[in-house]
């Protein structure tokens, strides 16, 4: 009887013994398996709370690095700076994988595409990746550099219209007016002085030239494009309509907020595209400068990792439509 | 013969009781079929902004007439949220910066949660607001038949529903 | 309805201590890889084991089914006290080893359910956070594990599971009302039966864990259906049968204040949770989950207040200010409160039922996918009749222990009115809250 009763409970003890150490062993097996391919696990969480982790990585050209992404809070998003592969979205709690590889050596920096929260945009990481080929020899430096543009010196507009332009042309347009050199490094503000001295056109007139010279300089498609990069990343701050009363803008500006203890005291709200004083009196290519460099003591992110030049000209052009009526019939540009 | 009726199946009801059942089914029956007789006021379009915030929707309820064109308007604030309605089983998601748009008819009248559908944080589960379309009918027939309940339990040891000789 | 006796049926199934014992081993499994699920695995709720498993699968199963169909049935397979218990007897299975554990009696001032009544409160009002936050669940199982080992070690039997536990306190009270009961066939044999094994133990068994003598038992509410009475007995005196719903509820005796305010706290917590949990108000929901600031502790004042003050206080004057009315009427808000408690929950679960397939699958948020359904979208089911269910629930409720409330009136001469009038408002205030 006895040895029966034995028999029994260590078979019980064996079933029991063998649950619970085989439940912590086959965890940890499984993560054994899962981390054998060397793949790097990088998990993401809003800024506030860490960012990506790790957010520096090193890769080699034309060797394939497998990430596994998760995110641990909200909804992220991953995608790499000046690059054409389509961004990854990352739901909360769960894992996403992908494999990247590299033609030429330099830094890339890898970045959240969904909005979550105030820092979202300094939500970036790098990857240093080294080998042959090396990267392209000095990118073109930006225009703005190239003409020695401030991007924080104030540019208000000499002139102002009454009303919204219309993009309307005249004859006898000037053909110096045509060249894209004109369109990127000349404000509408300095455009609408010189026809004004040069013809004796009515105000409304000569802005609604402006309007179309600024108009020719752009496409359908890059507009589109514009539209779109506005949207998933600049109306949470400068609003949907353009006036900088985007869902974040209150947040920038608050007393005691996160980012006024971060820039500081007297953050300026962000600009509203549609006051013309100031819109009119910038060219392209200051524009330009403030998306890509950021900073001016406000919380304007710095994007020039981020956007490629053709994307940062497609941004450029669809701010102008807050100032001009454009008459190409965009099926999009619905506000 | 409704009384050979019921005896003959064994129940002994005196004509009494088999009042007060058939008092007490036609009570029922009008609590139940209380909102085919009230005519609902007419319906329009509207639009509601919703701005979503871990976890809570600003407004929390928005109050329509039934078989109005509802428009809502997702705005977030912070990150990433969903707007699923309860019983109309439809979503809609909107990054911040980007107001999404649900156009339906609210052609069920009730009282409906709407809840969070894209994880936003620790009380995404608990993050709702409500949608209430025109009369809640389902609220006032509760109320009627909780007041029904009572009633027959209250009246019961006065010989409500009680079968012969007890 | 006359009692029906199913041990025939299920005999061999319970006397064999072996079926049980693998379920209970399985869910000790369970709840030890729901611990450390909450502990390494995403922080994310809905896309981790322990949250998913425990607060919307193993919560389903005990409100929606346990409980109302089998009473106190899971404290037969509750994983928590199994540690310190096969200590206790120096087993897993029959008798015979050599026990470890000072074995003291539990002190007589504490012989009641009320530190029951303070530790569901407590659970209950860092629920916002145990609910939403795996690691936090974990440290609660934790937590639970320790303790009920800790009293195995020092205390005879099953003291934490009699005494202590929040969820015993209030399945024992609902307990009542389920259609299932331990019980001796014929108390005659008992009396002549002197050595009472199924109080001491003997060769088969072990004396009753939950310190209740079978040949006495005549309520559900501290009977953990463990079966050991009916593995001891040597008459074969004790069966499991089936008798007619709420049938506890009826007998006048044994009623206590302890277990009378278990009933408002349940009765409360149901509809502070139907508030927080399901209502609108975001201040209320953000005020519940900031534990340690000044609204939550505003918060937690006024959820104490309203179970222990406001509900018993409003009912006293609802039973004329009698306190034998008050503890034996309170027993007829047993029904509504169970009713509120699944009206309640089924709203989170049909919305939420759906994270189970992705949870079995990726139990961490790792990236597995152990049964392929690790990408199953987030579905809510049943949305558009949950309210009807809801309000069917709550009327049921409300008109059973309206019901009861008569019964027991009869029993002690007392007038039911008030009782009926405050289910009524209860229920309406539950009404609103779920479907207003």
């Amino acid at each position: 009887m006895a040895a029966r009763w034995l028999k029994a409970e260590n078979g019980a003890r064996l079933f029991v013994i063998g649950i619970l150490v085989g439940i912590p062993l086959a965890i940890l097996i499984g993560r054994w398996i899962t981390s054998r391919d060397s793949s790097i696990e990088i998990h993401a969480r809003i800024a506030e709370a860490g960012g990506f982790t790790p957010a520096n990585l090193i890769a080699k050209v034309g060797e394939p690095i497998r990430l596994r992404l998760i995110s641990d809070d909200v909804q992220h998003g991953f995608a790499i700076g000046q690059s054409d592969t389509p961004a990854l979205d990352l739901p909360a709690g769960q894992m996403v994988e992908t494999t990247l590889t590299f033609d030429r050596a330099g830094k890339y920096v890898f970045y959240c595409t969904r909005w979550c929260g105030l820092s979202h945009w300094r939500m970036r990481g790098t990857i240093e990746v080294t080998g042959e080929p090396a990267a392209q020899a000095s990118a073109v430096s930006p225009l703005y550099l190239k003409l020695n543009i401030d991007v924080d010196d104030p540019h208000p507009a000499k002139n102002i219209p009454s009303r919204k332009p219309v993009a309307k042309s005249i004859n006898n347009i000037p053909i110096s007016f045509l060249t894209r050199e004109y369109y990127l490094t000349h404000s509408p503000s300095d455009a609408f002085v010189e026809t004004l001295h040069a013809t004796s056109l009515p105000d409304d007139e000569i802005w609604n030239l402006v309007a179309f010279v600024w108009q020719a300089n752009t496409t359908k498609e890059k507009l589109a494009q514009g539209q779109k990069l506005y949207a998933q990343n600049c109306a949470a701050c400068h609003g949907e309509s353009g006036k900088g009363d985007g869902v974040m803008a209150a947040s920038l500006t608050k007393k005691d907020s996160s980012a006024q203890m971060e820039f500081g005291h007297n953050t300026k709200s962000p600009v509203d595209f549609t006051d013309s004083s100031q819109m009119l009196g910038a060219s392209p290519a200051l524009l330009q400068g403030k998306i890509i460099r950021g900073g001016m003591g406000t919380g304007m992110p710095y994007w020039g990792p981020i956007f490629t030049e053709e994307q940062t000209w497609a941004l450029v052009d669809y701010l102008w439509t807050f100032q001009f009526e454009y008459v190409m019939h965009f099926r999009q540009l619905e506000r | 013969m409704w009384i050979a009726l019921t005896q003959s199946m064994g129940l002994p009801i005196s004509r009494r009781t088999s009042w007060q059942l058939v008092l007490l089914i036609l009570a029922a029956l009008a609590i139940l079929f209380l909102p085919t007789f009230v005519t609902a006021a007419p319906p329009t379009e509207r639009t509601y902004r919703i701005e979503a915030r871990s976890f809570e929707y600003a407004p929390p309820t928005i109050k329509v007439n039934q078989g109005d064109r509802l428009t809502l308007e997702l705005a977030s604030t912070d990150v990433v949220h969903g707007l699923y309605i309860d019983g109309y089983d439809l979503n809609v998601v909107a990054d911040p910066g980007q107001t999404a748009k649900l156009t339906f008819i609210a052609n069920q009248s009730g009282s409906f949660r709407f809840r969070c559908s894209v994880t936003c944080g620790a009380l995404h589960p608990f993050m709702i607001g409500k949608l209430e379309v025109g009369t809640n009918w389902l609220w006032w027939q509760a109320v009627g038949f909780a007041v029904l309940a009572v009633v027959v339990v209250f009246i019961r040891p006065f010989g409500f529903m009680k079968p012969e000789g007890s | 309805m006359t009692r029906y006796e199913i041990t025939p049926l299920l005999q061999p199934l319970l006397k064999n201590r072996l079926p049980q014992f693998i379920i209970q081993a399985i869910a000790l499994g369970g709840f030890v890889f729901a611990i450390i699920a909450g502990l390494v695995g995403t922080p994310v709720g809905n896309h981790n084991f322990s949250i998913v498993f425990v607060w919307i699968g193993w919560w389903a199963l005990l409100m929606l089914i346990a409980v109302p169909l089998f009473g106190r049935a899971w404290c037969s397979v509750c994983p928590i006290p199994l540690a310190g218990e096969w200590m206790q007897h120096g087993a897993l299975l029959k008798p015979g080893g050599k026990g470890f554990g000072l074995n003291l009696r539990w002190h007589n001032k504490f012989r009641n359910i009320w530190l029951q009544n303070i530790s569901f409160a407590l659970v209950a009002l860092f629920s916002a956070v145990v609910l939403t936050q795996p690691n936090i669940t974990s440290i609660v199982l934790i937590a639970f594990l320790f303790v009920a080992f800790a009293a195995s070690l020092i205390f005879e039997r099953r003291a934490f599971c009699r005494y202590l536990c929040p969820v015993g306190g209030f399945i024992g009270l609902y307990s009542q009302v389920a259609p299932i009961e331990v019980r001796v066939k014929d108390s005659a044999v008992c009396a002549a039966h002197t050595e009472k094994s199924c109080y001491i133990g003997n060769a088969e068994g072990y004396g009753c864990p939950w310190q209740v003598y079978p040949g006495g038992l005549s309520k559900n509410t501290y009977c953990g259906t463990c079966m050991e009475c009916l593995r001891t007995c040597p008459h074969d005196n004790v069966a499991i049968q089936i008798r007619p719903l709420g049938d506890d509820l009826l007998k006048p005796h044994g009623r206590k204040l302890d277990e009378a305010f278990k009933a408002f706290i349940m009765l409360g917590s149901a509809m502070t949770y139907s508030a927080v949990m399901l209502g609108s108000w975001g201040q209320l929901k953000a005020a519940a989950y900031a534990v340690g600031t000044s609204a939550w502790a505003l918060y937690a004042i006024t959820f104490l207040v309203f179970i222990f003050g406001a509900l018993p206080a409003s009912f006293f004057i609802a039973t004329s200010f009698n306190r034998k009315s008050f503890i034996n009427f309170a027993y007829a808000l047993i029904p509504l409160g169970l009713l509120a408690w699944i009206a309640f929950s089924l709203s989170f679960v049909f919305a939420n039922a759906s994270y189970l397939l992705p949870a079995i699958s990726d139990p961490f948020g790792w990236g597995w996918n152990l049964f392929g359904t690790v990408n199953f979208k987030w579905t809510p089911f049943l949305t558009q009749v949950t309210p009807t269910l809801q309000v069917a629930a709550l009327i049921i409720g409300l008109a059973w222990s309206s019901q009861v409330a008569i019964q027991i009136g009869e029993q002690i001469k007392a007038r039911a009115q008030g009782v009926i009038a405050f289910c009524f408002v209860i229920t309406l205030g539950m009404l609103w809250l779920l479907v207003g």
